[in-house]
Formats: structure tokens, sequence, C-alpha cells
């Protein structure tokens, strides 16, 4: 149990450390992320360029840093979004029950039964590939947040269907209070960890979903740097032997979604 | 007519409803789409009024989403899916071709991760040793931080066959979820009961474990499935196999909205089916 407890609060000194690294990305680095250092491409590390620079001559470190910004404030943001529409969804269902109940979790059954890479392929090809850097970016993670509610609905409307039978709101009834105040004060906060807990789960995989995207070239487009895009330049797997500081995109990138799986206590720690 | 055919009649209806409202929500999808109807031969100044006329008519600009969906429709109806854009081919054919290598890829990855995880949940239930758990743990921890991109490269450069690719991906989140729903059925009192009287492992597993974990198992049954399919489009598309993913991944590159409709009509039917597979099988008793 200790073990684990010291486990967890490593993850969350290093996941500060890399959410600072990327919001005080300029205090890091020099140089901008589309700066091209056309007489050094494909340099090797050196004290200029810590991790070298790409084909096109721009620093990796710089695009590392910026590219920890985009990914890390933006997978949030989808995941605070999925997570608002899987509460509101889950909780008329959940409290409501009816007809209502039945269409929602219907349509989050069907959404669920569709891989979700292929519904953002879908939505993303609307879009003309052309499209700026920064739309984008603002396209793949609203994408990502209109799409990745359905499995969050299932969690909330289960306890929400269980608070739906529960005294305390049965009293809150019987004393006459109004259907707001029993939602805002009863209902929700009670909702509240398995929000948060849907929250916090959505993260890494959204993080993920925007790096085989972009590696796909159907996600932030260049030359705004992301986790994903920067792995894109890591297609060629036998070149990574001879430059292995290459790799160290995708080793933060894993990294971090190993860190988001091991900040919350276990059921076990709890109890 | 038994009440069991009714229930599965009821069913199927639902899925070819729930497949023509999929055709229906991304043909509505195609319809408003940014450069929908443009067709960049109408920019050719050779071309007569009456030829860029029958452009037009050809992509159906002008008329309304009630006579796009009509259209859209009788196509459906008379197996006609349209024609690709971008190979200039019809859609029905290349979904033909490249259906029966994408689902054997997924068929043989779906396998292979079902295996492997089923071996290791009753593997770490059956020892139990803390050191096979966190050793598990660790490893489909790491499997699942992968991006399904980086694993498709990495299948690519160790020339593994694409399904092993599936079942790797597959695999970890499979495992977590037998486990857990293993581990739970492994300390009802009943099972404690069984261990209590000296019942064989073997038995436990078998007469008492399973019965109570086959539902949410079967459920699993459907969810890997889509997970596998999903699976198969990154992993098709980098290592440029002639499959449904590939297909999906060019569509979506080259804006072929077409075929994109064509490929999720099939996406939902397939997924839909597995899901009613996996549903009908729940509810049969033991």
């Amino acid at each position: 149990m200790k073990v684990r407890r010291a486990l967890r609060f490593l993850c969350r000194g290093a996941l500060l450390a890399t959410l600072a690294l990327g919001l005080f990305a300029g205090s890091f680095t020099p140089y901008s992320y589309a700066h091209q250092f056309r007489g050094i491409p494909n340099a090797a590390p050196s004290a200029a360029h810590w991790l070298g620079t790409d084909a096109l001559g721009r620093d990796l470190f710089t695009r590392l840093v910026y590219g920890t910004r985009v990914s890390l404030l933006l997978a949030p943001a989808a995941a605070l979004i999925a997570s608002i529409i899987a509460a509101i969804l889950g909780a008329i269902a959940g409290l409501r029950g009816g007809w209502l109940e039945k269409i929602i979790l219907a349509c989050a059954d069907l959404s669920m039964s569709l891989p979700l890479l292929f519904v953002l392929i879908a939505l993303r090809s609307v879009l003309p590939l052309d499209v700026s850097p920064v739309l984008s970016v603002i396209a793949t993670f609203l994408a990502l947040g209109l799409i990745g509610w359905p499995a969050s609905v299932r969690v909330v409307w289960a306890a929400s269907r269980d608070l739906r039978d529960s005294d305390h709101l049965l009293l809150a009834q019987a004393l006459g209070y109004r259907r707001s105040q029993i939602l805002f004060h009863q209902v929700l906060p009670c909702l509240r960890p398995v929000f948060l807990a849907q929250f916090w789960i959505s993260i890494p995989l959204f993080i993920l979903t925007e790096a085989t995207l972009s590696m796909l070239g159907l996600g932030v487009m260049e030359p705004l740097p992301s986790w994903g895009n920067l792995l894109r330049g890591s297609e060629d797997f036998s070149a990574m032997a001879a430059n292995p500081w290459r790799l160290v995109p995708l080793l933060v990138l894993v990294h971090t979604v190993i860190c988001f799986q091991f900040i919350f206590p276990g059921s076990e720690e709890i109890a | 007519m038994t009440p069991g055919i009714l229930k599965f009649a009821q069913k199927l209806l639902l899925l070819g409803a729930l497949a023509i409202m999929g055709a229906l929500l991304s043909a509505t999808i195609v319809r408003f789409a940014p450069g929908y109807g443009v067709d960049e031969h109408e920019l050719d100044s050779r071309l007569s009024a009456s030829s860029r006329d029958a452009i037009r008519n050809r992509l159906q600009l002008g008329k309304g989403l009630l006579s796009y969906y009509g259209a859209y429709l009788s196509g459906l109806v008379h197996g006609n899916l349209g024609t690709s854009a971008f190979l200039e081919r019809p859609v029905a054919g290349l979904l033909k071709e490249r259906a029966a290598f994408t689902a054997r890829t997924v068929f043989l990855g779906w396998i292979t991760a079902w295996a492997a995880a089923s071996l290791l949940s009753l593997l770490t239930l059956r020892w139990q040793s803390w050191l096979l758990e966190y050793s598990a743990t660790a490893a489909t921890g790491i499997l699942i931080a992968l991006p399904t991109a980086v694993v498709a490269l990495l299948c690519l450069y160790l020339r593994a066959p694409l399904f092993l690719g599936i079942a790797v991906i597959t695999l970890p989140k499979l495992f977590r979820y037998q486990h857990n729903i293993l581990a739970q059925a492994h300390i009802q009192p009943f099972v404690l009961a069984a261990r209590a009287r000296g019942v064989s492992p073997g038995r436990i597993l078998f007469r008492h474990v399973l019965p109570v974990a086959r539902p949410p198992l079967l459920a699993l049954l459907a969810v890997s499935a889509s997970l596998a399919l999903g699976a198969a489009i990154p992993l098709e598309a980098l290592s440029d196999s002639p499959g449904v993913g590939q297909l999906a991944w060019q569509a979506a590159l080259n804006r072929d909205l077409p075929l994109l409709t064509s490929i999720t009509l099939f996406v939902t039917l397939l997924t839909a089916g597995v899901n009613l597979f996996s549903g009908t099988l729940q509810e049969r008793r033991p």
C-alpha cells in the first residue's frame, strides 16, 4: 500500500512537471516551434538543440515542449466537454427514467458500438485537409469532446438511477423541496465523484486518440506541434536505432499516460 | 411463431433501422460538409453549359435534403452504393474486394486477443501471486499507453502479421475487463464456500465462476469486436494493407464522402450485428 501511495505521489509530481513544461514553454526554449535552422536539418543533439533538429531544421525540444502544451491542455478541455455531456444525459436518463432513458441509452449504445477512431476519421474528413493549424486543433479536440461521451453516460446513468431510489432524495421530496433544489443540493454533489472519475479517465484516452489521428495526418496540422504529429516524424523505425533521441516524444507520451493510470487511489486503498 | 423468434425479428428490425439511421446521419453530414458538390470538372473552360448542367445533375445539386435522402435510399435498396470519386470505381465492388481481408484479420486478431487475455486472467486468478498480478498489470498498462498507430508501426518494423497488431491493441483492455469480471465472480460467498469444502480449482472455475461471469463476458464479446475493428484502421493504413480500414483512411484523406458514407453503413451493420449476436447469447438461459 505504501509503495502504491509513493508511486501515486511520484506520478502526480511528474504530471505537474510535464504540465509546467508545456505551460511555460517559452521559458524553457529561446526558439519558436516553427523556426527553421535550414543549415542543420536532422542534426544530432547539441548544447544549442537538446534533442537535435527535424528534417526541416526545426528544434525538436522546442516542438516537444510546445506540443506538450497543445496535448496536455486540450485533452482535458475535450474531456471536460465529454464529461459534461455525459453528466447531463446520464443524470436525465437516470433520474427521469421512462422513454427518455431508453432513447439516451440506445444512442449511447449505438455510439459505443462504433469504433471511436472511425467516427473521428469520418467527422474529420468533412473538413478540408488544408484548414489552418489552429482550426485543425479545435476541430480535433472538439470532435473528441463531442463524440467521447457515450462510455461515461452509462456510468453516470447507473449512479443517478441508484440515487433516484435513495432515501435522502425521497426525504427531500417529502419535505417539499423544489426540483431545482433537489438537483443542485442533493443530486449533483452526489454525482461529483463519478463525474470527476470520468473526466480523469477520458484525458489519457483523448491524448492517445489525438496521437493516432495526427500520425494518420488527420489531427493537428503542421507547423503547430502536438505529441501526435511529433510521432509522425518517427515513422521510420529503422532510423530510430541510429537516432534514439527521436523516441523522446513517444517516451513522454507513454510516461504521461501511465502517470494518469496511477494518480487515483485504488479501490482497496479507499476501503 | 414463438416469442423467441418474434424477439429476434424485432432485434433484426432494430438493427436495420439503426443502420439506415447511421447511413442517413452520415449522408446528412456529407450533404452539409464545406465544399459539398464542388466538382473540379466544372472549372474546365472547354465544357459547354449543358455538360456542366449534366455534372450538376449527377451530383444532385440544388435539390432538397429529402430528395437527397430519397436518392440515397433508393440507390441503397438497389445495391447501388454510388461511385468512389477518388478511385472512380463502384463503392459496392470496392467494399466486396476489401471486406474479406479486414474480416479475416480482425477475426484472427480478436480470437488471439481473447485467447491471450483469458489465459492471463485465468493464470492470475489460479495462482494469485502478487508477482504475476503486478507483471500482468504493468505489461498491459504499458501496452495501453501506446498509441494504436505506434503499435502499427512496430508491427510493420518487426514484419509481424497484421492480426498480431490487432491482438496487441485489444489485449490490454480485454485483459483488464476480463480480470475484473472473473475476480468479482471469484470472491462470491458460494465460491469461497466451495473452496473451503475442498472443491478442485478446475471445478470451481467451470461450475461456479464462469456461470456467474458469463453475462458480462458475453457483453465483452461485442465491445472487444468494436475495439478490434477500430484497431484495424491505423494498422491497415500504415502498413498499406488492402482492407476496409485503409479504404476509410484514403476516403478521409481524399474527402471521398460517398465512399465514407458507405463504409459507415458497413461498419454500423457489422458492429450492430455483433452486438445483436452477443445480446442474443446473453438472453439464452444457461
